[in-house]
Protein backbone atom coordinates (compact mmCIF):
# COMPACT_ATOMS: atom_id res chain seq x y z
CA UNK A 1 0.00 0.00 0.00
CA UNK A 2 1.12 3.48 -0.81
CA UNK A 3 2.92 5.13 2.09
CA UNK A 4 1.23 8.27 3.34
CA UNK A 5 4.42 10.20 2.83
CA UNK A 6 3.97 9.67 -0.92
CA UNK A 7 0.21 9.95 -0.95
CA UNK A 8 0.11 13.57 0.12
CA UNK A 9 2.58 15.02 -2.42
CA UNK A 10 1.04 12.89 -5.19
CA UNK A 11 -2.35 14.35 -4.34
CA UNK A 12 -0.98 17.88 -4.34
CA UNK A 13 0.39 17.31 -7.84
CA UNK A 14 -2.93 15.80 -8.93
CA UNK A 15 -4.84 18.82 -7.65
CA UNK A 16 -2.43 21.21 -9.30
CA UNK A 17 -2.63 19.41 -12.65
CA UNK A 18 -6.39 19.21 -12.36
CA UNK A 19 -6.87 22.87 -11.62
CA UNK A 20 -4.59 23.88 -14.49
CA UNK A 21 -6.05 21.52 -17.09
CA UNK A 22 -9.77 21.49 -16.33
CA UNK A 23 -9.61 17.83 -15.45
CA UNK A 24 -9.98 16.08 -12.13
CA UNK A 25 -6.52 14.81 -11.33
CA UNK A 26 -7.43 11.17 -11.88
CA UNK A 27 -4.77 11.10 -14.57
CA UNK A 28 -2.23 11.26 -11.73
CA UNK A 29 -4.09 9.56 -8.88
CA UNK A 30 -5.30 6.37 -10.53
CA UNK A 31 -1.95 5.17 -11.91
CA UNK A 32 -0.24 6.15 -8.64
CA UNK A 33 -2.69 4.20 -6.49
CA UNK A 34 -2.82 1.14 -8.73
CA UNK A 35 0.97 1.14 -9.00
CA UNK A 36 1.06 0.63 -5.25
CA UNK A 37 -1.39 -2.22 -5.41
CA UNK A 38 -4.79 -0.71 -4.72
CA UNK A 39 -7.55 -2.55 -6.63
CA UNK A 40 -8.67 -0.51 -9.62
CA UNK A 41 -12.27 -0.06 -8.43
CA UNK A 42 -11.12 1.44 -5.14
CA UNK A 43 -8.63 3.64 -6.98
CA UNK A 44 -11.42 4.93 -9.20
CA UNK A 45 -13.58 5.57 -6.12
CA UNK A 46 -10.83 7.64 -4.49
CA UNK A 47 -10.21 9.39 -7.80
CA UNK A 48 -13.85 10.38 -8.12
CA UNK A 49 -13.86 11.81 -4.61
CA UNK A 50 -10.68 13.71 -5.46
CA UNK A 51 -12.37 15.11 -8.58
CA UNK A 52 -15.01 16.66 -6.34
CA UNK A 53 -12.23 18.15 -4.25
CA UNK A 54 -10.35 19.53 -7.29
CA UNK A 55 -13.55 20.86 -8.76
CA UNK A 56 -14.83 22.62 -5.65
CA UNK A 57 -11.38 23.80 -4.68
CA UNK A 58 -10.46 25.34 -8.01
CA UNK A 59 -13.95 26.53 -8.90
CA UNK A 60 -14.19 28.42 -5.62
CA UNK A 61 -11.34 30.57 -6.90
CA UNK A 62 -12.18 30.66 -10.61
CA UNK A 63 -15.82 31.59 -10.05
CA UNK A 64 -14.82 34.50 -7.86
CA UNK A 65 -12.24 35.50 -10.48
CA UNK A 66 -15.13 35.67 -12.97
CA UNK A 67 -13.45 33.19 -15.30
CA UNK A 68 -16.07 30.46 -15.21
CA UNK A 69 -19.15 30.78 -17.41
CA UNK A 70 -21.95 29.50 -15.22
CA UNK A 71 -24.59 29.42 -17.96
CA UNK A 72 -22.48 27.44 -20.40
CA UNK A 73 -21.63 25.10 -17.55
CA UNK A 74 -25.19 24.54 -16.36
CA UNK A 75 -26.65 24.18 -19.84
CA UNK A 76 -24.13 21.55 -20.85
CA UNK A 77 -24.27 19.85 -17.45
CA UNK A 78 -27.85 18.78 -18.15
CA UNK A 79 -26.58 16.57 -20.92
CA UNK A 80 -23.44 15.40 -19.16
CA UNK A 81 -25.21 14.25 -16.03
CA UNK A 82 -27.87 12.40 -18.00
CA UNK A 83 -25.15 10.65 -19.98
CA UNK A 84 -23.15 9.85 -16.86
CA UNK A 85 -26.06 8.18 -15.08
CA UNK A 86 -26.92 6.22 -18.18
CA UNK A 87 -23.27 5.21 -18.59
CA UNK A 88 -22.94 4.11 -14.98
CA UNK A 89 -26.17 2.15 -15.36
CA UNK A 90 -25.15 0.17 -18.40
CA UNK A 91 -21.59 -0.38 -17.27
CA UNK A 92 -22.43 -3.95 -16.32
CA UNK A 93 -22.90 -5.12 -19.87
CA UNK A 94 -20.18 -3.03 -21.44
CA UNK A 95 -16.83 -4.29 -22.64
CA UNK A 96 -14.54 -2.10 -20.56
CA UNK A 97 -11.31 -2.98 -22.30
CA UNK A 98 -12.59 -2.01 -25.72
CA UNK A 99 -13.96 1.20 -24.26
CA UNK A 100 -10.63 2.19 -22.75
CA UNK A 101 -8.91 1.62 -26.07
CA UNK A 102 -11.58 3.55 -27.93
CA UNK A 103 -11.51 6.38 -25.43
CA UNK A 104 -7.71 6.48 -25.57
CA UNK A 105 -7.86 6.74 -29.36
CA UNK A 106 -10.47 9.50 -29.21
CA UNK A 107 -8.33 11.47 -26.78
CA UNK A 108 -5.18 11.01 -28.83
CA UNK A 109 -7.06 11.93 -31.99
CA UNK A 110 -8.35 15.08 -30.34
CA UNK A 111 -4.86 15.77 -29.12
CA UNK A 112 -3.68 15.58 -32.71
CA UNK A 113 -6.31 18.06 -33.86
CA UNK A 114 -5.49 20.48 -31.10
CA UNK A 115 -1.76 19.98 -31.59
CA UNK A 116 -1.97 20.94 -35.25
CA UNK A 117 -3.68 24.16 -34.24
CA UNK A 118 -1.43 24.91 -31.31
CA UNK A 119 -0.02 28.08 -32.84
CA UNK A 120 -3.43 29.56 -33.55
CA UNK A 121 -4.30 32.26 -31.07
CA UNK A 122 -7.85 32.19 -29.78
CA UNK A 123 -10.04 34.81 -31.44
CA UNK A 124 -13.66 35.69 -30.68
CA UNK A 125 -16.29 34.15 -32.92
CA UNK A 126 -17.41 36.55 -35.68
CA UNK A 127 -21.07 35.71 -35.18
CA UNK A 128 -23.15 33.49 -32.98
CA UNK A 129 -25.89 31.08 -34.06
CA UNK A 130 -29.44 31.78 -32.91
CA UNK A 131 -29.67 28.88 -30.48
CA UNK A 132 -26.53 29.84 -28.61
CA UNK A 133 -27.69 33.42 -28.53
CA UNK A 134 -31.07 32.39 -27.11
CA UNK A 135 -29.18 30.42 -24.46
CA UNK A 136 -27.39 33.65 -23.45
CA UNK A 137 -24.00 32.03 -23.90
CA UNK A 138 -22.01 35.19 -24.24
CA UNK A 139 -19.73 36.51 -21.59
CA UNK A 140 -16.57 38.30 -20.69
CA UNK A 141 -13.73 37.72 -18.29
CA UNK A 142 -10.85 39.73 -16.87
CA UNK A 143 -7.57 38.40 -18.28
CA UNK A 144 -4.74 39.11 -15.85
CA UNK A 145 -2.08 38.12 -18.37
CA UNK A 146 -3.34 40.61 -20.93
CA UNK A 147 -4.50 43.17 -18.42
CA UNK A 148 -7.92 43.68 -19.99
CA UNK A 149 -11.40 42.23 -20.21
CA UNK A 150 -12.05 39.79 -23.04
CA UNK A 151 -15.49 39.41 -24.58
CA UNK A 152 -16.52 36.13 -26.14
CA UNK A 153 -19.55 34.32 -27.49
CA UNK A 154 -20.00 30.58 -27.29
CA UNK A 155 -21.36 29.03 -30.47
CA UNK A 156 -22.68 25.70 -31.75
CA UNK A 157 -24.48 24.79 -28.56
CA UNK A 158 -26.64 22.51 -30.75
CA UNK A 159 -23.50 20.43 -31.30
CA UNK A 160 -21.95 20.88 -27.89
CA UNK A 161 -25.01 19.50 -26.10
CA UNK A 162 -25.19 16.03 -27.69
CA UNK A 163 -21.40 15.75 -27.54
CA UNK A 164 -21.55 16.50 -23.83
CA UNK A 165 -24.07 13.71 -23.46
CA UNK A 166 -21.53 11.43 -25.09
CA UNK A 167 -18.80 12.72 -22.80
CA UNK A 168 -20.97 12.01 -19.78
CA UNK A 169 -21.74 8.54 -21.10
CA UNK A 170 -18.04 7.75 -21.44
CA UNK A 171 -17.30 9.14 -17.99
CA UNK A 172 -20.09 7.07 -16.48
CA UNK A 173 -18.91 3.93 -18.21
CA UNK A 174 -15.23 4.30 -17.39
CA UNK A 175 -15.35 6.21 -14.12
CA UNK A 176 -12.97 8.83 -15.46
CA UNK A 177 -12.37 11.37 -18.13
CA UNK A 178 -15.27 13.75 -18.34
CA UNK A 179 -13.00 16.73 -17.78
CA UNK A 180 -10.76 16.15 -20.79
CA UNK A 181 -13.69 15.79 -23.15
CA UNK A 182 -15.42 18.80 -21.66
CA UNK A 183 -12.45 21.06 -22.22
CA UNK A 184 -12.14 19.76 -25.79
CA UNK A 185 -15.81 20.44 -26.52
CA UNK A 186 -15.68 23.89 -24.92
CA UNK A 187 -12.58 24.75 -26.93
CA UNK A 188 -12.87 23.05 -30.34
CA UNK A 189 -16.65 22.98 -30.75
CA UNK A 190 -17.98 25.97 -28.86
CA UNK A 191 -15.13 28.41 -29.32
CA UNK A 192 -14.58 29.42 -25.73
CA UNK A 193 -11.24 30.99 -24.79
CA UNK A 194 -8.93 28.36 -23.22
CA UNK A 195 -9.07 29.92 -19.76
CA UNK A 196 -12.87 29.85 -19.79
CA UNK A 197 -12.93 26.31 -21.24
CA UNK A 198 -10.70 25.01 -18.49
CA UNK A 199 -12.32 26.80 -15.57
CA UNK A 200 -15.88 26.03 -16.66
CA UNK A 201 -14.95 22.38 -17.01
CA UNK A 202 -13.51 22.47 -13.49
CA UNK A 203 -16.80 23.68 -12.08
CA UNK A 204 -18.88 21.08 -13.84
CA UNK A 205 -16.82 17.94 -13.31
CA UNK A 206 -17.63 18.15 -9.61
CA UNK A 207 -21.33 17.74 -10.27
CA UNK A 208 -20.79 14.86 -12.68
CA UNK A 209 -18.40 13.20 -10.24
CA UNK A 210 -20.91 13.53 -7.43
CA UNK A 211 -23.47 11.64 -9.47
CA UNK A 212 -20.86 8.93 -9.98
CA UNK A 213 -19.78 8.85 -6.32
CA UNK A 214 -23.15 7.49 -5.26
CA UNK A 215 -22.47 4.20 -6.98
CA UNK A 216 -19.13 3.79 -5.23
CA UNK A 217 -20.53 4.88 -1.87
CA UNK A 218 -23.34 2.39 -2.25
CA UNK A 219 -20.88 -0.42 -2.83
CA UNK A 220 -18.72 0.59 0.14
CA UNK A 221 -15.74 1.18 -2.14
CA UNK A 222 -14.67 4.50 -0.65
CA UNK A 223 -11.82 4.11 1.82
CA UNK A 224 -11.97 7.15 4.13
CA UNK A 225 -8.50 6.55 5.53
CA UNK A 226 -7.13 7.01 2.01
CA UNK A 227 -9.64 9.63 0.96
CA UNK A 228 -8.79 12.04 3.78
CA UNK A 229 -5.13 12.74 2.90
CA UNK A 230 -5.92 12.63 -0.83
CA UNK A 231 -8.66 15.25 -0.44
CA UNK A 232 -6.40 17.50 1.61
CA UNK A 233 -3.53 17.20 -0.85
CA UNK A 234 -5.78 17.80 -3.83
CA UNK A 235 -7.37 20.87 -2.26
CA UNK A 236 -3.97 22.38 -1.61
CA UNK A 237 -2.73 21.52 -5.09
CA UNK A 238 -5.78 22.92 -6.83
CA UNK A 239 -5.57 26.12 -4.86
CA UNK A 240 -1.97 26.57 -5.99
CA UNK A 241 -2.96 25.74 -9.55
CA UNK A 242 -5.63 28.42 -9.63
CA UNK A 243 -3.14 31.06 -8.52
CA UNK A 244 -0.93 30.17 -11.48
CA UNK A 245 -3.54 29.78 -14.23
CA UNK A 246 -5.02 33.26 -13.81
CA UNK A 247 -1.62 34.73 -14.56
CA UNK A 248 -0.98 32.73 -17.71
CA UNK A 249 -1.80 33.50 -21.33
CA UNK A 250 -4.56 31.51 -23.02
CA UNK A 251 -1.99 29.81 -25.26
CA UNK A 252 0.02 28.54 -22.28
CA UNK A 253 -3.12 27.13 -20.68
CA UNK A 254 -3.93 25.35 -23.92
CA UNK A 255 -0.41 23.93 -24.21
CA UNK A 256 -0.52 22.62 -20.67
CA UNK A 257 -3.83 20.95 -21.45
CA UNK A 258 -2.28 19.38 -24.55
CA UNK A 259 0.42 17.71 -22.48
CA UNK A 260 -1.99 16.34 -19.89
CA UNK A 261 -4.35 15.21 -22.66
CA UNK A 262 -1.59 13.20 -24.32
CA UNK A 263 -0.68 11.54 -21.02
CA UNK A 264 -4.32 10.68 -20.32
CA UNK A 265 -4.83 9.29 -23.82
CA UNK A 266 -1.79 7.04 -23.51
CA UNK A 267 -2.86 5.91 -20.03
CA UNK A 268 -6.30 4.93 -21.33
CA UNK A 269 -4.81 3.05 -24.25
CA UNK A 270 -2.42 1.15 -22.01
CA UNK A 271 -5.17 0.27 -19.58
CA UNK A 272 -7.31 -1.08 -22.36
CA UNK A 273 -4.49 -3.12 -23.84
CA UNK A 274 -3.32 -4.46 -20.49
CA UNK A 275 -6.81 -5.39 -19.48
CA UNK A 276 -7.27 -3.35 -16.32
CA UNK B 1 -24.08 35.66 -8.39
CA UNK B 2 -20.64 34.50 -9.04
CA UNK B 3 -19.29 35.86 -5.81
CA UNK B 4 -21.97 34.06 -3.83
CA UNK B 5 -21.52 30.72 -5.61
CA UNK B 6 -17.78 31.11 -5.15
CA UNK B 7 -18.22 31.56 -1.41
CA UNK B 8 -20.49 28.52 -1.11
CA UNK B 9 -17.72 26.49 -2.73
CA UNK B 10 -15.03 28.10 -0.62
CA UNK B 11 -16.86 27.55 2.68
CA UNK B 12 -17.63 23.95 1.77
CA UNK B 13 -14.04 23.11 0.91
CA UNK B 14 -12.57 24.95 3.91
CA UNK B 15 -15.01 23.30 6.33
CA UNK B 16 -14.31 19.90 4.81
CA UNK B 17 -10.55 20.46 5.04
CA UNK B 18 -10.81 21.66 8.65
CA UNK B 19 -12.80 18.57 9.66
CA UNK B 20 -10.38 16.23 7.92
CA UNK B 21 -7.33 17.89 9.44
CA UNK B 22 -8.95 17.82 12.88
CA UNK B 23 -9.79 14.15 12.47
CA UNK B 24 -6.29 13.23 11.36
CA UNK B 25 -4.63 15.28 14.11
CA UNK B 26 -6.88 13.63 16.70
CA UNK B 27 -5.87 10.26 15.37
CA UNK B 28 -2.23 11.31 15.58
CA UNK B 29 -2.67 12.14 19.27
CA UNK B 30 -4.31 8.83 19.99
CA UNK B 31 -2.19 6.56 17.80
CA UNK B 32 1.37 6.75 16.51
CA UNK B 33 0.53 7.97 13.06
CA UNK B 34 -2.15 10.19 11.54
CA UNK B 35 -3.41 7.23 9.55
CA UNK B 36 -6.83 5.68 9.61
CA UNK B 37 -7.91 2.35 8.25
CA UNK B 38 -11.58 1.62 8.21
CA UNK B 39 -14.39 1.21 5.75
CA UNK B 40 -17.68 2.91 5.07
CA UNK B 41 -20.45 0.38 4.62
CA UNK B 42 -22.54 0.57 1.47
CA UNK B 43 -24.87 3.50 1.82
CA UNK B 44 -26.02 6.63 0.06
CA UNK B 45 -24.92 10.16 0.82
CA UNK B 46 -27.97 11.28 2.78
CA UNK B 47 -27.91 8.19 5.00
CA UNK B 48 -24.20 8.70 5.50
CA UNK B 49 -24.76 12.29 6.57
CA UNK B 50 -27.62 11.44 8.90
CA UNK B 51 -25.82 8.55 10.59
CA UNK B 52 -22.89 10.87 11.25
CA UNK B 53 -25.11 13.55 12.74
CA UNK B 54 -26.73 10.90 14.96
CA UNK B 55 -23.31 10.37 16.48
CA UNK B 56 -23.37 13.91 17.80
CA UNK B 57 -26.53 13.12 19.71
CA UNK B 58 -25.14 9.89 21.09
CA UNK B 59 -21.84 11.60 21.93
CA UNK B 60 -19.78 8.65 20.75
CA UNK B 61 -16.75 10.34 19.33
CA UNK B 62 -13.90 8.90 17.34
CA UNK B 63 -11.54 10.55 14.89
CA UNK B 64 -13.46 8.60 12.23
CA UNK B 65 -16.47 10.75 12.98
CA UNK B 66 -14.66 13.94 12.01
CA UNK B 67 -13.18 12.35 8.89
CA UNK B 68 -16.58 10.99 7.84
CA UNK B 69 -18.12 14.38 8.38
CA UNK B 70 -15.33 16.03 6.39
CA UNK B 71 -15.96 13.70 3.46
CA UNK B 72 -19.72 14.18 3.71
CA UNK B 73 -19.31 17.99 3.68
CA UNK B 74 -17.07 17.74 0.63
CA UNK B 75 -19.66 15.67 -1.21
CA UNK B 76 -22.48 18.01 -0.26
CA UNK B 77 -20.63 21.08 -1.55
CA UNK B 78 -21.37 20.68 -5.28
CA UNK B 79 -24.93 19.71 -4.40
CA UNK B 80 -25.47 22.87 -2.42
CA UNK B 81 -23.76 24.85 -5.16
CA UNK B 82 -26.30 23.68 -7.73
CA UNK B 83 -29.15 24.45 -5.34
CA UNK B 84 -27.76 27.93 -4.70
CA UNK B 85 -27.46 28.58 -8.44
CA UNK B 86 -31.04 27.45 -8.98
CA UNK B 87 -32.37 29.72 -6.27
CA UNK B 88 -30.35 32.61 -7.65
CA UNK B 89 -31.59 32.10 -11.24
CA UNK B 90 -35.16 31.82 -9.96
CA UNK B 91 -35.41 34.68 -7.49
CA UNK B 92 -32.62 37.11 -8.17
CA UNK B 93 -32.05 36.99 -11.91
CA UNK B 94 -35.60 35.78 -12.54
CA UNK B 95 -34.30 33.77 -15.47
CA UNK B 96 -36.87 31.08 -16.25
CA UNK B 97 -34.72 29.21 -18.76
CA UNK B 98 -31.79 28.71 -16.44
CA UNK B 99 -33.97 27.97 -13.45
CA UNK B 100 -35.35 25.06 -15.45
CA UNK B 101 -31.91 23.95 -16.67
CA UNK B 102 -30.39 24.10 -13.19
CA UNK B 103 -33.51 22.53 -11.72
CA UNK B 104 -33.14 19.60 -14.08
CA UNK B 105 -29.54 19.04 -12.99
CA UNK B 106 -30.57 19.36 -9.34
CA UNK B 107 -33.36 16.82 -9.78
CA UNK B 108 -31.15 14.28 -11.54
CA UNK B 109 -28.42 14.80 -8.96
CA UNK B 110 -30.87 14.29 -6.09
CA UNK B 111 -32.12 11.11 -7.73
CA UNK B 112 -28.55 9.82 -8.10
CA UNK B 113 -27.83 10.54 -4.43
CA UNK B 114 -30.74 8.38 -3.29
CA UNK B 115 -29.60 5.37 -5.28
CA UNK B 116 -28.51 2.35 -3.40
Amino acid sequence: MMPYSLLLPTSVIAGFVGAMSGMGGGVVIIPALTFFGLPIKKAIAISIVSVIATSSGSASAYVRDHLTNLKVGMFLEMFTIAGALLGAGITVGANQQALFILFGLILLGSWGTLFLRRHEEWTPAPRQDGFSHWLELQGSYPDKALGKTIDYRAERAYLGAPLMFGAGLVAGLLGIGAGALKVLIHDLVMGLPPKVSTTTSNLIIGVTALAGTSVYLAHGLIDPGLAAPVILGVLLGSFLGTRLLVRLHNQTVRHFFLVVLAVLGLEMLIRGLRGL
Amino acid sequence: MEIFVGYVLLCGTLLSAALLIAGLLWRWRVAELPELHYAIAGTNLFQFLISNLHQIRQATFHPQFLVNLGIAVLLMTPYLRVLTSMIYFAFVERNAKYTVFTGFVFAVLTYSLFLR
